[in-house]
This record gives C-alpha cells, structure tokens and sequence, in this order.
C-alpha cells in the first residue's frame, strides 16, 4: 500500500472557528462517566444477560471437542442423545439471551441517546440571553441537528456493541484458559501485531475522522445555502456558481474519504493477520502439543472452535471503536454548551421603582474597541425615548445594554436602583423585554405559542390579549382556534401576524418596560400602521425605549437620543430638537420635505 | 470510478419515476464497480469459507498423529489467511468507493437540481426536505448501493459452500443445503413489520428533531420572554416518544436476530447429531465432522448479510422515494421567443400598468408588502409561483403534496407529469379566450369578472393607453408592440400575462435571458457565505467595479467592521468572509451590502423591493442619491415607501390595490393625492380627519395616550373607499364598476399633468 499523505485542504478547521466552546476531554470523560453512573444498572443487566449467551454459545464447541475426542479414541458409546440435549438446552438459553442482549442494549442506548438530546436543550434554554445574542443560534442549531444525528448511531449501537463485545472477548480467553490451558497462551502471538496496527491508525483515525466529516457537512451546507438562497441565486444568475462550489466541496470532501479509506486499508490486513495468526497458532501450536502428549485433541477442538469465534468480537470491539471515536467529537460539541459560565446573577437583588438609568456606560464586543463611550441616559417610568442615528452608531447595543442582555464594561445600567446585569435573567425579563424584528412563530398550536408568555394563563387570558393587539379577528377564524398548529409546517401566518403574536406575548408577560429595536420595521407601511395601533395598545402605561430608523417613530417619543459614534450627541423633546437646529432638525426636514 | 476522479464530469441523468426505479438507475451507474465489489467479495467470503478445510485437516492429522497432515493445514491456512487479508481489503474498497460515487453522484444531481429550480425550489418542497435528503437520506441510499454488491457475494458464497458440502460428504451436505435456503428465508416474513416499525421511529425522530431546532431557533425568544420549560416539556415528550419507537423497533430487531441464533443452531445441532453417527460407523472421519461444524458455523456470516441487505432496502427505499421526489421536480426555463431583438427598452406590466421608462429612476408606492413582493418577483418575468396559475396549470410536472416527506407521498412523479399534461390543453382555451375577448372588446371583457379577464382588459387598455403615453414612439416600437399583443394571446405559462421590456413577453424569453436583462432584489436577499471579494462575483456588466457600488449603498461602515474582524491578517475587508446568511452583520448592513452586490452586477433594469428597510433615515438619504447617480441611463424600479427614497425618483408611480392610480413626482403627488400622501408620510388618521374637518393639526399629541383609542377610520377601509369618513382618492377613488380602459384613460390625463 503506498502512503497517503492527509489532504491540504482541511474542512474541520473552518469549521472550528465555533463560537460556542466544544468541551475539553475532561469534561467528556466526567460527562460520559455521569452518563454511565445513571445507567449503572442497565449496563450491568446488559453485561449479565451478555455473559449468558457467550457461555451459551461456547457449549456447542465444549462439546464437539468431547465428541471428537470420544470418536478419536474410538470409544463405543457417545451418549450421543444426552450431548445433543444439552446442546439443545444450550440453544435455547443462548437463542432467549441474544434476544436479551439485543433489546436490552438498545433500551440502554435509546436512554442514554435521549438523555443526552434532552440535557443539551436543557442546557441551551438556560445560556444567557447576552450569549444568544452575540453567538447567534446556528451553530447550537448544528449542534442539536448534526451532532445528535451522529451520536444516535453511537449510542444506539456503539457502547452496547463494544461492552458486549468486551464480555465476549474476556469469556472467550477464560474459556479456552480453563478448556485447554496451554491455548490460552497462543493468543499471546498475534497480540503484538494488533496492538501496532491499531496504535497507528487510532493515531491517525479520529482527526481524519473529524476532517472527513465536516467536508460531508461543507457539501450539505453548500447545497442548503443554495436552497436557502434560491431566490438570489436566480435572480443573479448564480446557478453555475453554485454546481462549481458544490463540486469543489465534494472533492474535498472525497479526498478525505479516500484518506480514510486509505487507513482502513493498513488496518484491515492488520486485522485479518491477527485472526489467521491467532487460529493458526491455536492449531500449530495445539497440535504440536497434542503430538507431544501434552493435551487432548479434544482440547484442541474446542480450542480451536473458541478462537474462531473471537473473530466476532474483535471486529465488532474495533468497528464500533472507531464510531466512538467520532461521537466523542459531537459529545464534546454538545457538552462544550455546558461550559459556558451561567452569568454570575445574584437572586437578592430586586429592583425597587422603575426608573432605568445608564451611567457614564462603556462597552464593546471586543477587548479594546467601545461601541459605546461614557454614555448616560435617564428614563423616566412611563416615558416615551427614541434612540435615533446612522447605522452603526451603537443604537441597538445600548438598547440591548437597556433590556439587560449585555452587561456594560465601565460604568451600570441600573433599574430601580438595583444593577441590571447581576440580576438573572428570569428576573429582568419580568420587568424588561427587548422586542426586535425576530418574530419566531413556534411549531406547534398557537395556545403553546402564547402560553411561553404567561405559562399558567387561560384560554380566556390568551384571547383576552389576542384582542388586545388586535389579532383575535384571524385568530377566531382559525379552523380549530387556539389549538391550531402555526409554524413551518402549520398554518403559515402572515409576516404581520407573526408580528401580533410576539406583541400578544407581550402583554401576556407585561413586562413594565420595553426596548423597541426596529419592531415593525421590515413591514410597509400599511401594514405597520396596522400594527402600530397594535403595539401601541401594548405601549400604552408602560416606559418604551425606541430604536427607531424611521422618523415618524421618533417624532412621537417624549425624549429623542440621537446616537452618533457610540455617544448620544443630542437629547431633547422633537419640538426641542427641531428648534436646536442640530443634526436632527436637519434629517427631518428632509424627511418632511 | 475511482474517488480521486470525484467530482463526476456529468451525473447523469437520473430515473426518478420511484424511489426503486431510482436506486436501480444508481447501482447500473456504476456497474463496473459493484462488479469489482462482488468480485472481491468472492474472494474474501470464498477464503473464510474454506478454513473450516484446514481446520478440519488439522484436526484429522492431530488424530492420526501425522506431522505432515499438520504442516500441509498449516501451508493451507497461510495461503487462505492472505487470500483473506486482501480480499476483505480490496472489498472494503470497492465497497466504500461505490458508497462514496453513489453518494457523490445525487449530491452533484442535488446540487443541480436546486440550482435549476432556484427560487420555485422551496414553493414546491420544503427547504429542511432539500437538507433531509442531502444529510441523512443519501447515506442510506449509499448503504444499499454499496451492500449490493457485498450480498451478492455472500449469497454466491453460501452457494458454493452448499454445493461444496454436498460433493465432499453427500447425505450431510445435502442436509445443510436443505436447511441454508430455509435460514435465508425465515426471516423475511418478519421484515415488514420490523421496517415498519423503523419507519415510525424515523418519522418521530424527525418530529423531535423539528421540535428541536425550531426551540434552538427562537430561542432568543423564549430567553427573552419565557416558557423554556413549556417547551423543553414539549420536548421531552417528543424525545420519550423517538425512544419508545426504537425501543419497539429494537424488538423486532432483537426477535429477528434470536431467530437468526437459532434456526442455524438447530441445523448445526441435526448436522452434529448425524455427523456422530457417521463417525461412530466409521462413514466419516473425525475431521470431515469438526469441518462440517466449521462450514455451518460459517454460514452465519454470509446469513447476517440476508439482514443487512433487507435493512438497507428498507432504510433506502423511503430515502430514495424522497430523492427521486425532489430531482423530479422541473421548471422549464426557455421560452418560446428565443431570436429576440436585445432586451431594453420600456418595462411595461400590463396587469398593474405600470410603466418604468428605459433609463429611468421609477419609485413605485404599493399598498401592501405582499403585492409590492409579487409585483417585484412578475417585473423579471418567468415568476416562480402565481398564485392564480399554480392550482390550475401542473407547471410543475408534480402536482402539489402534503406533507413534507411524510408516508403520504404516494403519488409517483409520473402519475404527476400525466395529470400536468391533461391540465395543460384546457388552460390555454381558457386563458387565450380571456385575452381574445380582451383584445377585440374591453367592453364585453370588463363585464366579466376574476383575474383572467382583468388581465385580458389590461392588455386591450394598454395597446390604446401606452400609445398615447408615448405618443412619439416610432412605427417600429408600434409594430413590435402589436406583434407582442399578438404572442400574448397563447400565453406560455399563467393567466396573467406577462411583463414587457422593449415591448417583448419577458415569460416568453428563456429565463436566464430575462434574468440578464432585469434583475429583482427581493425583500430579503441572501448574502451568501464566503469572503466580500466572492460576494461580489456575480455575472455583471463589468461597468460597475464593487467600489463604485460600494460607495453608492453607503457600506463604509460595513467595510470598517469587516475589516477590524477579518480573519486573513491583510487588514483588507474584500478578504474577510461573511457568515452563513450574513448574520454577523446587522439587518441595515446586510442590505446595504446586497444593494452593492445588485448595483455591481449592473443590469439593463434593476428592481429593488424595499431596499432600505432596515438603513436609518440618515444613511437611507445618501443611498438613494447614489443610487440615482450611479444608475444613470439605465432603468430601476425602487418599490418603496420612504418619502427618502421617492423624493430623489424621477417618477413615482402610485399603485395601492395593483392597479396605478397616479403618477408623478413625489412632491407633486403628495399635493394632489390625499391617499398617497397617507401612505407615504405615514401620518396618523386623526392628522388626516383633523385636516380634512379644517382644524389645524395638533401640535403635540400626549405621549401616554393610547393612539388606538379616538376617533380614526381604518386606513385600509379609506384607501378601499367604502369609509363613510374616507376622502375622496383621485381617479382610482371613481368608481370600482367603471370599465377599466376609462380608468387608464383618467391615468393617462394625470400622466399628462405631471
């Protein structure tokens, strides 16, 4: 076999460029620990039951050997019958318990697999808003999809295969060291070999592994980015584009497959040798001794039916070996959410009063660059604040430093007095919500879409805000009310009707204070208007800082901030503004032209 | 094929009349290879096969205490041990190689597939069902294509052994080959149920996984607002609900494999009972009996193939059922006209009326975003769905499923093609009867009602209307028009007929002719992932270089970021790579950053739906004067509703209710319409009420009142004209009943005003 160096080109480092962490091998190992603690008692059924069908199995040579060696001596009398009843007895034993062993190891993997998908979301529903919003939801998203995806065969297959496969192998060596002790010590010669061969391609193995799969992924992910950018690929004519870039990745993909292949092609000669060295020994080496007088050829025959059957075992202990190897890459995925810190939230601290005041607030993305330089602003509890200015100028930023997702660098935001950021998040959304163009309608009925607002609300409540935003009218026209399923695959709801139902959470949760960022922004106008009587309903006797691109949002608040450089430039009412003369009075004369 | 020929130089041409058909055209693909597979099979199988010889030679000589015999088993199993090594490597190559070129094959037929499809794509399948196929089916697919050939090995093996047994020990052999075909078979009666019951499994696996993401997706939701434990209880259940499902197709799995434990354990038990006896009659040897045990023992390996290959097929079958659905999906994308005169001119749409002058800057004002969409996506011409035509014409060669994926697709792709065949003949009587009527008289059209006749009118209104628009256009330009009405009347596709350029049918060029010639930028334009040089790589003119574009839609900032967070250390923002859909940028970024993409690829006519939502009213100014500048000479199409934007148009046309009302400059429009200013200024309706009663508006309103309280008239009701309070609207406001040509004549007057 000529060596294959591994390919340039290596998909897993682009890959690695995650935003969420991937967990350390420590806290694989102690996850996959806790995982087995839980599961202790089916794995030790699993094991048991195993024990059984291997010794089961082993009957049927045991007793051969004493047929053949009866038959070698030319004994008279077999007792044929009581041999083949016991093996019989044997066959059924091990034909119940291979049952066993399959159901229970699939129950313990179908639990494990479930545990583990149901603690990552568990995990994910508890990250910090603030890392949501900087890290986005789509590498989660891959996680939960492709990593789970992965690991299913794992853990459906995998870690009973392997544990079985254990069992067996250590059954079988004790068998034949209790059969024919001197057999035993055959095995001994092909072990050197294997423990070579596997010691290089385990080496080798789970990057490549890894590489290998993340260039399928790139191919997938080149052919949804198509699908998911259809119309733009056809309106620029980009289709040819397309096809290039997803041939370019399936050869990159491919040359990983066929470094991989390439592996596997050392391994399982490696392999084969050892069986082959393994039986030949038994046999070699057995029948010298049997021609020595050292053991019986009855021996001989169950020895050498025994290490014939340790071929099962080692593929399947190799085979499922490597799929461990690649699970462990998406455990350490799915666990790497684990890491992240939850946010050092103080449950003392309460606000008192409503008033939201920033003080002299420094913040930025990165180490050494602010978006926001000393910026300090007053809201008054019931008051109307726009937040006005060019793209860029740390509008949203400090909306989202309003709403208590970000934590400033220098300086606090602070709500009736008591720090924003140190308060958990379950606590500042009871007083603040940041409403922003994500209007995501869940898959499910529409009572579970408004029920997240207000989880103990009646349906009674629920209609009672549908009306409130005006949404009642579509919704009592639903087929089956409440209880019809929205979201993709549901009945699809109009862009502005999504737009109802986040406002319609809204007054469900009641939250005092609001940060508008853009709310009704993408929609036209009729349709904004629309629901800006909606959302105005929800307004109505609560503080609202408004993030507003479009000026007539603005010339309606109470205290206008225009925002430029990261620092508020101007504050005043409209009329205030207008008669400064500013930089604001200036874009709303064209707008008003 | 070998991998490192991968890509395939050209896919192929898939059978996708069904899942099976499907799998079939695969593995013929490929035939060379299955061969090399099952060959190798041979070889392996065929050498595992016979070491139950040197076993039983050894243990023979051992008995009768022969050294040689020993040797001569030795010799034996070092030859088969290698036959072994390199026919299980060579196998598991060609294996993995025909997995691999399989799998290959439908991802390059995907990708072109989706490529051809483009936009109409996801109005026909869903676009998880697109990711579905291309992530978890395809594996499966490969499966059985690659274990095809591994089977038939195994099958020819335990054939050869059968026949084998039976010439070196008659009446034994002769048992196990009665018993071997009996094992192979016993299993079958289970496997429908079994894959059954891995088909519900899937089929709730995949619900959780929905569940799942769609939780991860609005997650910033439910972290803002709560209810993480209504849904992670959502989820458990879903999740529980995935694990009983494969814990009861694991039984069936279980029952199949104890099966496979003991139909071949009572076969070794008969062959060791009447072996003893033989033996015992001195009629066999000890060794042929300890070979006998051997070979049967053997047989189970080739037996678990039998599993595989049926587990394979009914793991695949589904997933190529979904494969074949989705490459059999078609969209034609020539047209009838292909030898047409250069695409330029006057955009004209004979259903709205509007009509952007060649070289233009034309806003248009659209009542409601859904409209301004479709009028956008109809202005490139070959739209990919109208809604009108999709239920009557099966353009799709697949009539419209359920379901995504679901055990409900049953119809066959070509149940479908015959079913769009049958629609066609009836549709076009249909729709060339709508515009004959139209075209020799709008008055007997204009009594009729629906789209089919509106559309008809249109065309009739427009010969006459456009004519007098532009009354100085040449005999030449009249000529091509009338030729024009005239391939309008057998439309190639829909009831609405299609947008003009330059008086030619753009639904009736081939599409990427019409996709040249006028490009649509939609509400929500993809940024595709990759660094901002690739973004900008785009068929283009080459008169725009990404500068110039850059500099028009005001992506200064944009670059600054970029370039502080680029990964390559050159500090130059055209290498630094945007994420998947952008999402590192803001929404004001993005768009100003497929503004630039649109303006760099310089069409002949640019439509831009609503191209600044998310940019501040600052930003928003500068833009539209760039555009303006930038596109000078050439014909664009802003659908828009910022004052902003229309004020530096050199035309607005005023379309709410999809038929233009006025047309003007902003600034006259807003004088002369009342409902046009309301819409453009988005003042409120009691601003409105009070200047209508004569009261000076308000200076200031208090900010604690609830403006949905008071008294004010739906917007929507005013522009409908049935409000009691509503102004009169210009023209449009008329009368609905009017016949629509005396409408357009009324445009036609206001287009003379302006």
């Amino acid at each position: 076999m000529i060596g294959l160096a591994p390919p340039e080109h290596d998909p897993e480092a682009a890959r690695t460029t995650t935003i969420l962490p991937v967990g350390s091998p420590a806290t694989v190992r102690s996850y996959v620990a806790g995982l087995i603690r839980r599961h202790q008692k089916a794995f030790v059924l699993l094991v048991t039951v195993n024990a059984v069908a291997v010794v089961a199995s082993m009957v049927g040579p045991y007793l051969l050997g004493g047929l053949v060696e009866d038959l070698a001596a030319d004994a008279r009398d077999l007792h044929l019958e009581r041999t083949i009843g016991l093996f019989a007895l044997a066959l059924v034993i091990q034909t119940v318990f291979v049952r066993l062993v399959r159901l229970r190891g699939a129950m313990l993997g179908e639990r494990m697999l479930a545990d583990l998908r149901e603690d990552f979301l568990v995990r994910s529903v508890g990250l910090p808003p603030g890392v949501l919003e900087r890290a986005g939801t789509g590498d989660l998203l891959s996680r939960i999809t492709t990593d789970i995806d992965r690991l299913a065969n794992a853990m459906r297959e995998a870690v009973p295969q392997l544990s079985i496969g254990v069992v067996w192998i250590g059954l079988l060596v004790g068998a034949l060291g209790v059969t024919a002790p001197p057999l035993a010590l055959s095995v001994l010669v092909p072990l050197p070999l294997l423990l070579v061969g596997c010691r290089w391609y385990f080496k080798r193995a789970p990057s490549a592994y890894r590489s290998e799969a993340a260039g399928y992924a790139a191919v997938s992910a080149a052919l949804t980015e198509t699908v998911d950018a259809g119309r733009t690929v056809e309106a620029h004519r980009l289709g040819d584009r397309r096809i290039r870039l997803s041939e370019r990745r399936v050869r990159e993909w491919t040359q990983w497959e066929r470094y991989t292949l390439y592996l596997r092609s050392v391994l399982f000669p490696v392999i084969n040798a050892t069986h082959t060295l393994n039986l030949g020994a038994v046999l070699m080496l057995g029948g010298v001794f049997v021609l020595q007088g050292w053991m019986t050829i009855g021996q001989l025959t169950t020895g050498a039916l025994l290490s014939q059957m340790m071929i099962e075992p080692i593929g399947m202990i190799l085979r499922w070996y490597d799929e461990l190897q690649v699970a462990q890459v998406s455990i350490a995925r799915l666990v790497g959410v684990r890491e992240i810190e939850p946010e050092a939230a103080d449950e003392r601290i309460t606000p008192d009063g409503r008033h939201v005041h920033a003080d002299e607030v420094r913040f930025g993305y990165r180490d050494g660059v602010d978006v926001l330089h000393d910026v300090s602003l007053r809201v008054r509890p019931g008051s109307r604040v726009a937040l006005v200015g060019p793209s860029g100028a740390g509008k949203s930023t400090l909306g989202r430093l309003l709403a208590g997702i970000y934590a400033p660098r220098k300086g606090e935001i602070t709500l009736g007095g008591a720090e924003l950021s140190r308060m958990p998040a379950e606590r500042v959304r009871a007083h603040v919500a940041l409403v922003n163009q994500e209007h995501h309608v869940f898959v499910g009925s529409l009572r579970d879409n408004l029920l997240l607002a207000r989880t103990g609300a009646d349906d009674a409540e629920l209609w009672a805000a549908l009306g409130a935003v005006d949404a009642d009218g579509w919704a009592r026209g639903l087929s089956e009310g409440l209880d019809t399923e929205v979201g993709s695959g549901g009945h699809s709801l109009t862009p502005a009707q999504a737009q109802q139902i986040a406002l319609a959470r809204l007054v469900l949760a009641d939250p005092h204070t609001l940060v508008l960022d853009e709310a009704t922004s993408l929609l036209d106008p009729r349709a904004a208007r629309h629901l800006e009587r909606s959302l105005g309903k929800v307004l109505d006797g609560r503080t609202v800082v408004a993030i507003a691109h479009r000026l007539h949002t603005a010339h309606d608040a109470d205290v206008i901030a225009v925002v430029e450089d990261g620092r508020i430039t101007e504050l005043g009412s409209h009329d205030a503004l207008v008669s400064a003369d500013g930089p604001y009075a200036a874009l709303w004369r064209s707008w008003h032209a | 094929m070998q991998i490192r020929d991968l890509p395939h130089p050209d896919p192929g041409v898939p059978d996708v009349r069904s899942g099976g058909r499907f799998l079939v055209w695969l593995c013929r693909r490929q035939l060379g290879g299955q061969f090399k597979a099952m060959a190798w099979g041979l070889v392996h199988t065929g050498a595992v096969a016979s070491f139950p010889v040197p076993v039983g030679i050894a243990v023979q000589a051992v008995a009768d205490r022969s050294g040689a015999g020993l040797a001569l088993a030795g010799g034996l199993m070092v030859v088969l041990g290698v036959l072994v090594s390199v026919g299980d490597t060579m196998l598991h190559r060609a294996a993995v190689t025909n997995w691999i070129t399989s799998v290959a094959r439908i991802q390059q037929l995907l990708a072109r597939k989706t490529a051809e499809l483009g936009s109409a794509l996801t109005r026909r399948v869903a676009a998880g069902e697109v990711v579905a196929v291309s992530t978890g089916d395809l594996e499966k697919i490969g499966w059985f294509v690659e274990a095809i050939s591994r089977f038939s090995a195994a099958a020819l093996t335990t054939v050869g052994v059968c026949v084998a047994l039976v010439i070196y020990q008659p009446t034994l052999g002769t048992v196990v080959a009665i018993g071997v075909p009996v094992l192979a078979l016993a299993v079958l009666p289970l496997l429908p149920r079994a894959t059954q019951r891995a088909d519900e499994q899937r089929e709730k696996a995949g619900r959780a996984t929905e569940l799942a993401s769609d939780t991860v997706a609005g997650l910033r939701v439910l972290r803002g607002i709560g209810g993480e434990e209504l849904f992670l209880g959502r989820y458990r259940t879903a999740s529980q609900d995935v694990r009983k499902a494969a814990v009861r197709s694991a039984r069936m799995w279980a029952l199949i494999s104890a099966v496979q434990i003991a139909l071949p354990g009572l076969l070794l038990i008969v062959v060791v009972w009447y072996g003893a006896r033989l033996a015992l009659d001195g009629r066999i040897e000890v060794g042929a009996l300890v070979t006998m045990y051997s070979a049967v023992t053997f047989l189970l390996h080739p037996l678990r193939h039998f599993e595989e290959i049926a587990q394979a097929y009914s793991f695949s079958r589904p997933s190529a059922k979904r494969a074949a659905r989705i490459l059999a999906l078609s969209r034609p994308a020539d047209g009838r006209i292909t030898d047409h005169a250069p695409l330029r001119g006057d955009l004209y749409d004979p259903v709205t009326g509007l009509l952007a002058p060649a070289g233009r800057l034309t806003a248009v004002v659209c009542g409601d975003p859904d409209a301004a969409g479709r009028l956008a996506e109809r202005l490139g011409g070959h739209p990919a769905s109208e809604p009108d035509e999709r239920d009557e014409r099966g353009e799709w060669g697949e009539p419209r499923e359920g379901a995504a994926g679901g055990p409900g697709e049953a119809k066959s792709a070509g149940d479908a093609g015959d079913m769009a065949d049958a629609g066609r003949p009836d549709d076009r009587t249909d729709a060339s009867g709508a515009i004959a009527s139209g075209a020799i008289a709008s008055g007997a059209a204009a009594s009729r009602t629906g789209d089919r006749a509106n559309a008809g009118d249109a065309i009739a209104s427009r010969t006459g209307g456009v004519d007098g628009a532009d009354g100085d256009a040449g005999e030449g330009s009249e000529k091509s028009r009338g030729e024009a009405a005239a391939d309008a009347a057998v439309p190639s596709r829909g009831a609405l007929p299609s947008v003009e350029l330059g008086g030619i049918p753009l639904d009736d060029v081939p599409r990427d002719a019409a996709r040249q010639a006028v490009l649509v930028q939609d509400k929500d334009p993809v940024l595709l992932s990759g660094t901002l040089h690739e973004l900008f790589d785009v068929p283009s003119s080459g008169a725009v270089t990404a500068e110039q574009a850059l500099a028009a839609a005001q992506c200064d900032d944009v670059l600054a970021a970029l370039a502080q967070s680029g990964t390559d250390d050159s500090g130059d923002p055209m290498h630094s790579r945007i994420t998947e859909r952008g999402r590192s940028l803001s929404g004001g970024q993005r768009q100003r950053l497929a503004l630039a993409r649109s303006l760099v690829t310089d069409p002949e006519v640019l439509v831009l739906d609503e191209p600044t939502s998310a940019v501040d009213s600052h930003t928003e100014a500068r833009i539209a004067d760039g555009l303006h500048a930038l596109r000078d000479g050439r014909t664009t199409v802003v659908l828009t509703s910022s004052p902003l934007v229309l004020d530096r148009a050199d035309q607005v046309v005023f379309l709410p209710e999809g038929k233009v009302t006025a047309v003007g400059p902003h600034r006259d429009l807003l004088r002369t319409s009342p409902a046009y200013h309301s819409v453009v200024t988005r003042e409120t309706d009691e601003e409105r009420a009070r200047k209508q009663a004569g009261d000076a508006p308000a200076p200031r309103e208090d900010p604690q009142a609830d403006p949905g309280e008071g008294p004010r008239a739906d917007p929507r009701e005013g522009t409908q004209g049935t409000s009691h309070g509503a102004p009169a609207d210009i023209p449009r406001g008329t009368d609905s009943a009017t016949p629509p040509h005396a409408r357009m004549g009324a445009l036609d007057s206001i287009e003379e005003t302006a």
